[in-house]
């Protein structure tokens, strides 16, 4: 998109929303940070640099991450939240990359490629509630309440529309060529799919991946209502930093800054597929 | 190799049939190449089938019956729990609540994003800087910051103070007023997928053709008029396309009035999705916890069917 040369005033107003804007966004977590580190009595003051404003204090962390404290409690929702993420994004990926392949290089008739592409897509807009007192029903059926895995396998279907739509389209940008030459050489659409297909589009595996894992991370009402105790995750645990005195600045900070560092640092590495897998491939970013 | 086969299978992507290169097709191969797809297929479609439509018919037969957790003979009553449903107030207030969330988050994460977007559509250096900063908030889990906003909009807390340099008397009740608790949820919500709009938008913004500007500039139309007249026009399928997908996932909200006001004071924050889960699986009345699942379901059916139904060409 070309501008005009605009005036420097335009210019001056522009950087200085900019500012605003990107303060905006960066505000809570660094009151998050500030407030981990202060003492108790510097909670409700308006302070915002350490050393200067507020002496710092390590304390909270000790609490939060030493062995006396709760760090016990702590790896065990990270070890619980990792397990179930990791598990529901190689599930996703697992069932999400054949199924990519099929919509990006078959021709579907009765069904066409576009009405399964939109009915994976549909899982995605279907409220969780719809499904949350069944699911509860089965995997208590099942006996594996209070595991990461039945919370895998829930998140691997809430996130497995991202792994297909991301696919879908990287298979469709592929040289087709490639595979054509290995089809004409004997090789069956397997081992085209499997040895050339996929190591192409490893980045957007990768990607694909990263999201699932960072949504299954963040998903709160199944976790809340499929685990108990020994399975508890990141999220519910932070839910649980309520006190019953009132809130505890310090331990919400703490609580929030560990499970938010996981999901927030992956979101980094994802920026070129952001646009398309979020609005699954609605907008080309 | 069922190569003939496999290229009319290839859709858009595929050549000509005269350049294609000539190998001996047998019928068995064809129906075995037409065949291979559904394996790639299948495992996706079965997943959802058992995780997704199975609940799904087991939550409309439950919905169907009075049954509670506990409770030894469920038996079946028809529609009643949807009847009930229509009657009960608690649960038009939920709808209620999540309506004007949805109104109010959605509009202001679109038009804030909109703004940012044509703010940041300049020659900048640093933008991609700009970028990942606002991704984060998108990939943070909403519980985390329901809670840490319940630290920021305290009475005490940094918002209070911020508005005190400007001559502010008394401090905002944001949890403990019906009407602020509300602006509270929003604000927190919209804090979060303002980004989104954003960085969708730009996208948006960046895809549109040069030519079309150079053609204005020529004009000389004032910069309102560009925008008025040719990049809103122009942008308006991003623009629905946003709102349609904030609009669904709005709807769901449950995490942000959970964490900050546990859906107080009163009800009035208490959305569809916590009313639901509260009426399910902390009274258990699963029957008409079902029920009202379902109605909700329906709901958001319908919005989504918008956005298939404008989105279809692009799944071809």
């Amino acid at each position: 998109m070309v501008h005009r040369q605009s005036s420097p005033l335009t210019r001056g107003v522009a950087a200085v929303f900019i500012t605003l804007a990107t303060l905006w966004a960066v505000f809570p977590f660094y009151w998050a940070i500030i407030t981990s580190f202060k003492n108790r009595l510097d909670w409700f003051n308006y302070s915002f640099i350490p050393f200067l404003q507020f002496e710092p204090t390590l304390d909270w962390w000790t609490q939060e991450l030493g062995p006396a404290g709760r760090g016990p409690e702590l790896a065990r929702a990270m070890t619980s939240s990792v397990t179930l993420a990791l598990g529901a994004a190689i599930i996703a990926l697992l069932l999400g990359a054949p199924a990519g392949y099929a919509l990006a290089r078959f021709r579907f008739h009765r069904w066409k490629n576009r009405d399964i592409t939109m009915w994976f897509l549909s899982q995605r807009f279907l409220p969780p509630v719809a499904t949350m007192i069944p699911i509860f029903l089965m995997v208590r059926t099942v006996g594996l309440l209070d595991t990461p895995w039945a919370l895998a396998i829930a998140n691997a279907t809430f996130t497995l529309p991202f792994a297909v739509l991301i696919l879908r389209d990287t298979f469709k940008e592929l040289p087709i060529e490639l595979e054509e030459a290995a089809l004409v050489d004997g090789a069956s659409p397997f081992q085209v799919f499997r040895l050339i297909a996929l190591p192409l589009a490893a980045p957007a595996m990768v990607a694909a991946g990263i999201i699932c894992f960072a949504f299954s991370w963040n998903e709160f009402l199944f976790a809340l209502i499929l685990t108990v105790k020994n399975a508890v995750p990141m999220t519910v645990i932070i839910a649980g930093s309520e006190h019953t005195k009132g809130v505890i600045f310090a331990d919400v900070a703490t609580r929030v800054l560990t499970g938010v560092i996981p999901p927030a640092i992956l979101a980094l590495l994802v920026q070129r597929y952001i646009v398309r897998g979020l609005t699954f491939g609605a907008v080309k970013g | 190799m069922a190569l003939k086969n496999l290229r009319l299978g290839l859709g858009r992507l595929a050549e000509p049939e005269s350049r294609a290169v000539p190998v001996r097709v047998s019928t068995t191969g064809a129906r075995q190449s037409d065949r291979v797809k559904y394996l790639f297929i299948l495992p996706g479609i079965v997943w959802i089938l058992a995780f997704t439509i199975f609940p799904l018919v087991y939550a409309v037969r439950l919905s169907l019956y009075n049954s509670k957790l506990g409770l030894p003979n469920e038996h079946f009553i028809g529609l009643g729990n949807y009847i009930r449903a229509y009657s009960d107030e608690r649960l038009w207030e939920a709808l209620g609540v999540t309506v004007r969330f949805v109104v109010v988050s959605v509009a202001a994460t679109v038009i804030l994003g909109l703004l940012l977007a044509l703010l940041f559509n300049r020659p900048m250096r640093g933008l991609p800087i700009f970028r990942a900063i606002f991704t984060m908030p998108l990939f943070v889990p909403a519980i985390a910051i329901g809670y840490l906003s319940l630290t920021i909009v305290h009475e005490d807390g940094p918002i209070n103070n911020f508005l005190k340099l400007f001559g502010l008397k008394q401090p905002i009740p944001w949890l403990s007023d019906p009407f602020w608790a509300f602006l509270a949820v929003c604000a927190v919500d919209i804090w979060q997928w303002t980004p989104f709009a954003f960085i969708v938008l730009l996208a948006g913004l960046q895809s549109l053709p040069d030519e079309i500007y150079e053609a204005a500039a020529l004009d000389t139309s004032s910069a309102f008029q560009t925008f008025r007249y040719i990049t809103l026009p122009l942008l308006t399928p991003v623009i629905l396309t946003v709102t349609i997908l904030r609009m669904v996932e709005a709807f769901k909200v449950i995490e942000i009035p959970f964490a900050l006001t546990n859906g107080g004071p009163g009800v009035s924050t208490r959305t569809y999705t916590f009313y639901t889960y509260i009426t399910g699986l902390k009274n258990f009345d699963m029957g008409y916890g079902s029920a009202i699942a379902i109605v909700f379901m329906v709901l958001l059916a319908i919005i989504s069917t918008i956005f298939f139904i404008r989105a279809r060409h692009i799944y071809d």
